[in-house]
């Protein structure tokens, strides 16, 4: 028992700088915004009042919101698929490479060193520019296409973009995985006659789970509050037709009406779709890794 | 079996350089087209520059003020990884330690707040920083970054330390050793690996974010590249090689020293993602 | 032992914040006589250099006439952040001493308290009436006008000429100018739709002309819940004429870039006046003009829409107030100010403004004398937006014109209720 509360007291020493910068600066805030997703205040005057649910219930019939909810569910699965294959594949491709691995793991790598505002103008540079370019002087005609301005294509070009951004480090964090493979293991499975897929999924798939699983989390996580990429690429147009919820909030909080309230309310949603999802997915991934 | 197998070498590697070509493209792209003039651009976006002219380059410089942003971009992400390393080192490795309720507590805590979105703190952040004092303050920004990093950095460190065998830290304890000392010349050393993982995706993270330091930083000598850069765009939205120029200055630093430090960013990355 | 070891890590997080606070205060020498900050935020970051100038001048005329050393801090966050930054400093109790806003929000920056009455100031006192009318709230004048502006379509000289066209006057008139052009090889319009307002002006300009010429009581009948949108449908009959006959590729156009493209000959005509300081700097030779743009085949409701976009308002809780209404009297100084409207491109506003106007400015003005004019109408800015977005998307074919009208009478009603 003694043990018990020094451990709490030297507990509490340690986490005390940690916990202060975070109370004060994420906690705080987090509870405040919750406060106000009940209040009608407007983000403008001085004066609010308090409205209960009412900003919830107004929430359940509000198809923008929804639409943008829907837009964000797509381009989340978009991302976890194409993002996640690819990058295996990348990092199962690069690992295979005798001479050279490094040259392809930082080109690969490198968009993830910059900005996605600056990445999101660097493509419409390509967009505007450099399609069109192609289109007229190639004849390359499949090119001859609003990539960022249709929304038949907006979401196609948002969701390259994305994964231009986060491949490389998806990647990286494979490839450590794939690292773990030991060799003995996958030789073995060889004397044992597996061809190479066989290898690939009952020696190296299992291994590389953990990687799986945080590459999984990550994407997840960003990708639902997704707001860079969309910000500098179609600013959420044309229209409504490329908003994800960030997006939805933002506009909401900043723009036309100006309902900082009813705009909170709306993060407190976003927070609590995340929060289950995540929480759902480490369970399950938790639960298969302990299985193996 | 070996023609077989240069064949593969070959046949992968060439394909692989496909696939790297267009990663670079729009990054190469840009720098081609930074250097030309508008007329230039207009008529050809795909060629090679005439000539390797400054201009752009010069023009932009100034406007950006790039050194003084760069020199708050540097100051402002070191400060923040140093507070986010330091502070969850200790608390991660200590929570993971302690086997009370308490700490299950604080720890449950710290994972739960990873999820929540900054859009729904923003407004009572910025309430929050100018009650303190530190609006305009590369330093209190710094705070902040702590404040919303170090959830993400003791998950990483919790789950390292759970990976480290306890009995060098009881032997410590035995002789005499407070945990204090215990932390610094014993476990701190140990995380090692763990704090270049946190210290290079905290780094990332600081460097590239925009909208934080957007509400925080107003006055313009304290702005950081981005801001700079975002700012140009307003004064140049007609002239792609201006913008083009600016976009490439602010990649700079981070393509630079990605190139120099490429394996500790790599290493950074893998192992803590892996073991954390 | 343990003691001194918490007690330096108290320290350790102290410092940390302690440095955060420290940078934030700022020190008094005490030897200059009087010492004063002003701060100042503008959308207007394309104008940089000449308001970053127009400050240092008022410093120095601060000091020279007043014996107050001013810093004037100038800050310009570009314009699609510039509400949100300007809304989170009111709100955060860290108000600019002087910010701008645009002119149809100025009833309701009034409202929160924001903005100082400037009534009777020396500054707003110059200023044409027809332009103060746009900056009053219940007689009383909250704001400074900056950009005012006549606006209707513009076009290119010389392309007009070579197809001997004269200017449209009705609908039809405008079909046939669309064909003539296009008989001679030229594009109509110049399309530029990236940005939501950039589309968003033909609502303005249709609904406007047809507001002032025929459905005077519209308007006011849309704020009690009475009107719709499906009475004004003529308006698309415009708007769809635009878009058939424009330049492709609109929604990778920005404003500034269809100006610049506009000056190089893409298209004849370019429905936005804002842009016409982009258009003289790529090609200094090129010849435009103004006409206002037709609704309908009666040209009662072909005017020219007068309107003023920024204004600059002082903050009515500063700490500088009275500092503040000095710099708002500067920015019409009798002096100084003519060269820096001029300089920024904008039309004159006051007498004092005694530079020469461009000529297309000259043309627009002409229709203002003969009374074919009308003050921009005040919609509630999320109806704004919304049409603006709605043009995108009607555009791109995501919807039709009996989509857009439900969802735009259900924005005006919610604004309306908003607003109650």
């Amino acid at each position: 028992m003694k043990y018990k509360r020094n451990g709490n007291v030297s507990l509490l020493l340690f986490t005390l700088p940690a916990l202060a910068v975070y109370i004060i600066f994420k906690l705080y805030p987090a509870v405040s915004g919750i406060f106000y997703s009940l209040t009608n205040w407007n983000g403008l005057s001085r004066e609010y009042d308090f409205v209960g649910m009412e900003n919830f219930v107004e929430l359940l019939t509000d198809t923008y919101f929804w639409d943008s909810l829907k837009f964000t569910t797509l381009y989340v699965i978009a991302l976890l698929l194409v993002a996640n294959a690819a990058a295996l594949i990348l990092a199962v491709a690069v690992e295979s490479v005798k001479k050279g691995k490094g040259v392809f793991r930082t080109i690969f790598c490198l968009p993830n060193m910059i900005s996605m505002i600056i990445g999101g103008y660097m493509w419409q540079f390509i967009f505007y520019k450099v399609f069109y370019y192609m289109a007229d002087n190639f004849g390359w005609k499949f090119l001859d296409k609003s990539w960022a301005g249709d929304s038949k294509y907006a979401f196609l070009s948002i969701v390259i973009v994305a994964a231009w951004g986060c491949i490389g480090y998806l990647m990286i964090i494979y490839m450590a995985g794939l690292q773990g493979v030991p060799a003995h293991l996958l030789e073995a499975a060889a004397l044992d006659g597996a061809n190479g897929w066989q290898k690939f999924w009952n020696v190296t798939f299992p291994m590389i789970r953990p990687a799986l699983t945080i590459c999984i989390f990550w994407t997840l996580n960003s990708a639902f509050q997704v707001f860079d990429v969309i910000y500098s690429l179609t600013g959420g147009g044309p229209g409504r037709s490329t908003q994800s919820v960030a997006i939805n909030i933002y506009e909401e909080a900043f723009q036309g009406n100006i309902r900082y309230g009813y705009a909170t309310a709306k993060s407190t949603v976003l927070f609590l779709i995340i929060f289950v999802i995540t929480a759902v997915q480490l369970k399950i991934m938790q639960k298969k890794e302990e299985e193996l | 079996m070996k023609r077989r197998k240069r064949a593969y070498q070959i046949t992968i590697k060439v394909l692989l350089g496909i696939v790297g070509l267009f990663t670079m493209a729009p990054i190469l792209l840009a720098l081609m087209n930074s250097f030309k003039t508008n007329g230039e651009l207009l008529s050809n976006v795909i060629a090679l520059p005439k000539a390797l002219d400054l201009e752009n380059y010069i023009r932009t410089f100034d406007k950006m003020s790039y050194w003084r942003s760069l020199g708050n971009t540097v100051f402002l992400a070191a400060f923040s990884v140093i507070l986010i390393c330091l502070f969850s080192a200790m608390a991660g490795w200590k929570l993971c330690r302690t086997k009370t309720k308490l700490a299950k507590v604080i720890y449950g805590l710290f994972v739960f707040s990873m999820l929540i979105p900054f859009s729904s703190i923003m407004i009572p952040l910025y309430k929050v920083v100018l009650s303190l004092g530190l609006k305009n303050s590369l330093a209190g920004l710094s705070l902040i970054y702590a404040g919303t990093g170090t959830s993400m950095a003791i998950f990483i460190y919790y789950g390292f330390v759970k990976s480290i065998p306890i009995e060098l830290e009881e032997a410590a304890a035995i002789d005499g050793c407070s945990s204090i000392k215990t932390f610094f010349l014993i476990v701190f050393p140990m995380l090692k690996a763990t704090t270049a993982t946190v210290c290079i995706t905290n780094m990332l993270w600081v460097w590239n974010d925009f909208l934080l330091p957007l509400i925080v930083l107003s006055d313009n000598e304290k702005y950081t590249l981005l801001l700079s850069t975002n700012t140009l765009f307003g004064q140049y939205s007609s002239d792609w090689t201006a913008i083009l120029s600016a976009l490439i200055l602010a990649a700079l630093p981070a393509i630079v020293l990605y190139i120099v430090f490429q394996k500790q960013i790599m290493r950074g990355i893998a192992d803590g993602a892996v073991k954390g | 032992m343990k003691k001194k070891v918490l007690s330096i890590m108290l320290c350790l997080a102290l410092t940390a914040s302690a440095v955060g606070c420290g940078s934030g205060g700022s020190e008094d020498n005490g030897e200059k006589p009087e010492e004063a900050e002003l701060n100042i935020l503008m959308s207007f970051p394309q104008y940089m250099e000449q308001w970053e100038g127009y400050c240092r001048q008022f410093e120095e005329k601060m000091l020279e006439e007043e014996n107050i050393k001013v810093k004037v801090n100038l800050e310009m966050p570009s314009s699609d952040q510039y509400d949100s930054v300007l809304q989170t400093r009111l709100t955060g109790d860290d108000a600019p001493d002087l910010f701008t806003i645009h002119a149809n929000n100025i009833a309701k920056y009034t409202e929160a308290g924001y903005l100082a009455d400037l009534t009777g100031s020396e500054g707003v006192s110059k200023v044409y009436d027809d332009v103060k009318k746009t900056v009053m709230v219940d007689e009383k004048v909250m704001a400074v006008p900056i950009e005012s502006t006549a606006w209707g379509v513009v076009y290119n000289k010389e392309m007009f000429e070579d197809a001997g066209i004269e200017l449209p006057e009705t609908l039809d008139d405008l079909r046939q100018v669309c064909e003539k052009l296009k008989a001679k090889g030229y594009t109509p319009f110049m399309l530029a739709f990236q940005e939501q307002w950039v589309p968003q002006l033909m609502t303005a300009l249709t609904l406007g002309g047809l507001v002032s010429g025929e459905k005077t009581d519209w308007l006011d009948r849309m704020y009690e819940d009475q009107g719709s949108y499906e009475e004004v449908k003529e308006i698309f009959d415009v708007i769809d004429l635009i878009m058939e006959n424009g330049t492709d590729r609109a929604m990778e156009e920005g404003a500034e870039m269809g100006a610049a493209d506009f000056a190089n000959g893409k298209a004849a005509m370019y429905v936005n006046g804002f842009s016409t300081a982009t258009m003289m700097e790529t090609n200094p030779d090129l010849q435009i003009g103004m006409f206002p743009l037709p609704v309908n085949d009666n040209e009662e409701c072909t005017k020219i829409n007068l309107s003023t976009s920024t204004v600059l308002g002082v903050y009515e809780g500063g700490e500088q107030k009275e500092l503040a209404m000095k710099f708002a009297d500067y920015v019409l100084d009798d002096e100084d100010s003519s060269q820096l409207f001029q300089d920024c491109g904008f039309n004159p506003i006051a007498p004092c403004h005694d530079y020469e106007t461009t000529p297309w400015v000259q043309e627009a003005y002409k229709y203002v004398e003969e009374g074919r004019s009308y003050q921009d109408l005040v919609l509630p800015s999320a109806v704004t937006d919304e049409q603006g977005k709605l043009l995108q998307e009607l555009y791109v074919g995501n919807v039709t014109v009996d989509d857009i009208i439900p969802r735009l009478d259900q924005a005006f009603q919610e604004a309306n209720k908003l607003a109650q």
